[in-house]
């Protein structure tokens, strides 16, 4: 915990506010995470930032089997800011039990390893697989995949689907069934709120909230998309409005907790999430800018705490006007 | 590596379009192996918290421990016009060293460093380097040969003596590409190459040094997002099919392994 909770009596003004944030079995010392794909397995950041002073770690995407990625070029610059188009890269799931967990154990923020596949059984592979490892804390389930069983349209678009995935993984965990299901959201939908009800109903046990927006740029003078793949996702601190107004919706049409991210560089810029609805969140692009955000954005949170005399992280959601 | 901020110390203009920055590299933690050797880079914030949202990579082109260090860039964009405006006295935000750098040439072996366009700024770097290293009676002495579209591209006050300068029009030095140069050139010892450049001449080394039998070193050119080999975004395809980081596995890497055509 990186604070700890004091008793109703001693709250208000000045005292420590308790910032950990529990979703089913696991509790996350503070809300502020680090967002799948921008941190990698941790170990790359380990030099830069006190991974122990983090609330969680999502991992880079893990599939069943290694992953090359996608052509280059694989990113392009944007107001604000980039598009990216990987393609999970990843070395896959045996690898990630060999290599990459055994640096992630016995951290004190929570390892939330985030999941991805090409078909159902793809994902339910990788949740089985680590159901009987240590170390885990939570799944992160990406549903903006391709459906390559759907015609390459994304899991994350049809609420039937998503509801059938959800329960499948939810029902999958045996050995650890305190580890939450958390369902990340793609934008890139009519109705984000219908698909947050499936995911619910699913069981789910929680949202992040959102994926990238979809994107291209086109370089002019050699007339052709800058990204090898033509679109990519949209990330960076142009889409914060976007992921603060589908948290407001999201939150409002679910009982279960939702994590705000999108374009996080500030702790006010996360105090927008905590206030529409999150109950955590976490940092992307922002770290490539500058690594010590998430940290930032904590102290940040723990001040407007302290200032405003706010005991629970999670009371902050009820102070919007 | 570390994320540190310091200040500017200069920002010249070295060719048209080119300038030169330096700033104050304030530490040495003794750490030799993680010391900012030719061919590794860093990364500067180039705007405010909020835009660019990317981070800007330039290999350094000079490097002194606990003194200062420099990078030559190109104006390119809005985050190289942000840089070219910096003062000396300004602010700026460093991340670095990062990557794998250059490594040492093989006993009895002609270093040949090939710069093409901006690439010339790992070269300079790595051609001091080496001919200190050679006065040393470690390695041979280097030869560097630098490329350029035109003579108001060439750096020519930042060139060691003895530089090759070709030019594509012919307006200074041999006129011609590097590699033109580097057919009628005999280095005496086996060669061993190095190369910093745009890709068609990446890719034009690459098959100079196959030819001879020499190793090559290629530091390659991506986008970049976090610069220490999270994200993979900076993928370079290799020859295997397989791709390498050009931040982590890179920016030097066996130019024999690279697939210079998925690079073009």
């Amino acid at each position: 915990m990186m604070a700890a909770a004091k008793p109703a009596s001693a709250a208000g003004p000045g005292a420590a506010a308790d910032l950990s944030v529990t979703i089913r079995g696991m509790t996350m010392p503070n809300p502020v995470g680090v967002a799948s794909g921008t941190f990698g397995y941790g170990e790359e950041y380990a030099p830069l930032v006190d991974l122990d002073a983090l609330g969680a770690i999502y991992t880079k995407a893990v599939t069943p089997e290694p992953r090359p990625g996608n052509p280059a070029p694989r990113l392009a610059d944007t107001p604000a800011g980039m598009l990216n188009s990987i393609g999970l890269a990843n070395p896959g799931l045996d690898a990630f039990v060999a290599d990459k967990l055994p640096l992630l154990r016995g951290r004190r923020c929570a390892i939330i390893v985030n999941v991805a596949g090409k078909t159902e059984d793809d994902y339910l592979r990788v949740v089985e697989r680590l159901d009987g490892e240590a170390g885990i804390d939570g799944y992160e389930i990406n549903v903006s995949c391709p459906n390559v069983a759907h015609g390459g349209l994304a899991f994350g678009t049809d609420p039937a689907q998503v509801e059938r995935l959800t329960r499948r993984l939810a029902d999958a965990r045996k050995a650890a069934p305190g580890r939450p299901i958390i369902v990340k959201l793609s934008p890139n939908v009519t109705d984000l709120t219908a698909i947050a009800k499936a995911a619910e109903a699913g069981g789910a046990d929680a949202l992040s909230c959102i994926n990238t927006l979809v994107g291209m740029v086109i370089d002019v003078k050699a007339r052709r998309p800058t990204l090898a793949m033509g679109t990519g996702g949209l990330s960076g601190p142009a889409v914060r409005p976007v992921g603060v107004a589908c948290v407001y919706r999201v939150s409002r049409a679910v009982s279960i907790p939702v994590i705000g991210l999108g374009g996080i560089a500030r702790a006010d810029d996360a105090l927008q999430y905590l206030l529409a609805g999150a109950s955590a969140v976490q940092v992307g692009t922002a770290l490539f800018s500058r690594p010590e955000t998430p940290l930032e954005v904590l102290s940040g949170i723990r001040a407007f705490m302290e200032r405003e005399g706010v005991e629970r992280v999670g009371d902050i959601r009820a102070m919007l006007r | 590596m570390r994320r540190f901020d310091t200040i500017v110390t200069g920002n010249r203009p070295v060719a048209d379009g080119y300038r030169e920055l330096r700033f104050a590299w304030p530490h040495d933690d003794g750490r030799r192996a993680d010391d900012p050797v030719p061919g590794r880079f860093f990364t500067l914030r180039a705007g405010g918290r909020y835009d660019p949202a990317l981070r800007r990579p330039f290999a350094f082109s000079d490097w002194r421990p606990a003194g200062d260090a420099a990078c030559v860039f190109q104006l390119r964009g809005r985050g190289t016009e942000y840089l070219a405006a910096l003062r000396p006295g300004d602010g700026l935000d460093v991340l670095g060293p990062l990557g794998r750098g250059f490594g040492r040439p093989p006993r009895g072996s002609r270093p040949m460093l090939v710069a093409g366009g901006i690439g010339v700024g790992p070269m300079l770097y790595l051609a001091a380097t080496l001919a200190a290293d050679a006065a040393a009676g470690l390695c041979e002495a280097p030869i560097l040969v630098v490329g350029a579209r035109t003579a108001s591209l060439v750096p020519v006050a930042m060139l060691p003596a003895g530089t090759a300068v070709c030019t594509d029009d012919g307006s200074a030095g041999f006129s011609g590409t590097v590699t033109d140069w580097l057919a009628s050139f005999d280095p005496g010892l086996p060669p061993a190459f190095y190369a910093c450049g745009p890709t068609p001449m990446m890719a034009a080394v690459a098959a100079v040094a196959a030819s001879r039998r020499a190793p090559y070193e290629a530091s390659v050119e991506q986008w970049m997002a976090c610069g220490v080999g999270a994200c993979a975004g900076c993928a370079v395809r290799l020859r295997s099919g397989e791709y390498a980081k050009a931040c982590s596995d890179g920016p030097v890497l066996d130019g024999s392994t690279v697939d210079w055509e998925a690079m073009a």
